[in-house]
């Protein structure tokens, strides 16, 4: 599978500290697959917020990407996360 | 000392993200062929970092709604549930998972099968081949 986005992968690891960082209780866990599966939508998060940014970008005839692009494209965002 | 600790670890994980982050955005903007401002991966590595906050809090929530202490599959499923193309994609991907797991599994019963059948005297062939 040739797919520009499945090149680049957040370690399951660093998830997985990163989430038990900010879970309120120390006995919290998180399963082997739900790591993985947090891994795709923090993924899936990037590449929105990127892919929109350009649309925007595009939108305003720019070359560039750059920070307004993103904050007019982020309250929709979120919205849909 | 215990909040110096977290506070470290916080950095290293921030810098962890913002990393592959940009490594990313650079490679879907030069797909576009655009350009993008560090400035807007630092912005866009941040709100990644400050979302997964926010999912590890639902996720903790559903948990402990469903009087678990450890976090499912089930429970990151629901907090893909705004938008359906997110969820449907969610669903698919935990499907593979559940899949690829079967495949191992049945991957070790094969292997221990097999020393088992070693141990034991080779009286059957298994396959009768024409």
């Amino acid at each position: 599978m040739e797919s520009a986005g499945n090149e680049i992968v957040f370690k399951k690891e660093t998830i997985s500290k990163l989430l038990t960082l900010s879970f309120k209780e120390d006995k919290t866990k998180v399963s082997s697959d739900a790591v993985v599966l947090v891994g795709e939508m923090l993924r899936v998060f990037v590449e929105e917020a990127t892919r929109r940014s350009v649309k925007q970008a595009i939108n305003e005839d720019c070359d560039t990407v750059n920070i307004e692009h993103f904050e007019k494209i982020l309250p929709q965002l979120l919205l849909d996360f | 000392m215990k909040m110096d600790d977290n506070d470290a670890q916080k950095q290293r994980l921030k810098a962890a993200i913002h990393y592959t982050v940009g490594y990313h955005c650079q490679h879907i903007a030069s797909d576009c062929e655009k350009q993008i401002t560090k400035q807007t991966i630092a912005a866009i590595a941040e709100t990644a970092f400050r979302q997964c906050d926010i999912f590890a809090k639902d996720l903790e929530a559903f948990a402990r709604h469903a009087k678990r202490h450890t976090v499912t599959v089930d429970d990151v499923k629901l907090t893909a549930r705004r938008t359906t193309a997110l969820a449907d994609y969610i669903q698919q991907k935990s499907e593979e998972l559940a899949l690829n797991n079967q495949e191992l599994k049945e991957k070790r019963k094969k292997t221990a099968a097999k020393r088992k059948s070693k141990d034991m005297e080779p009286e059957e062939d298994n396959e009768v081949e024409d």
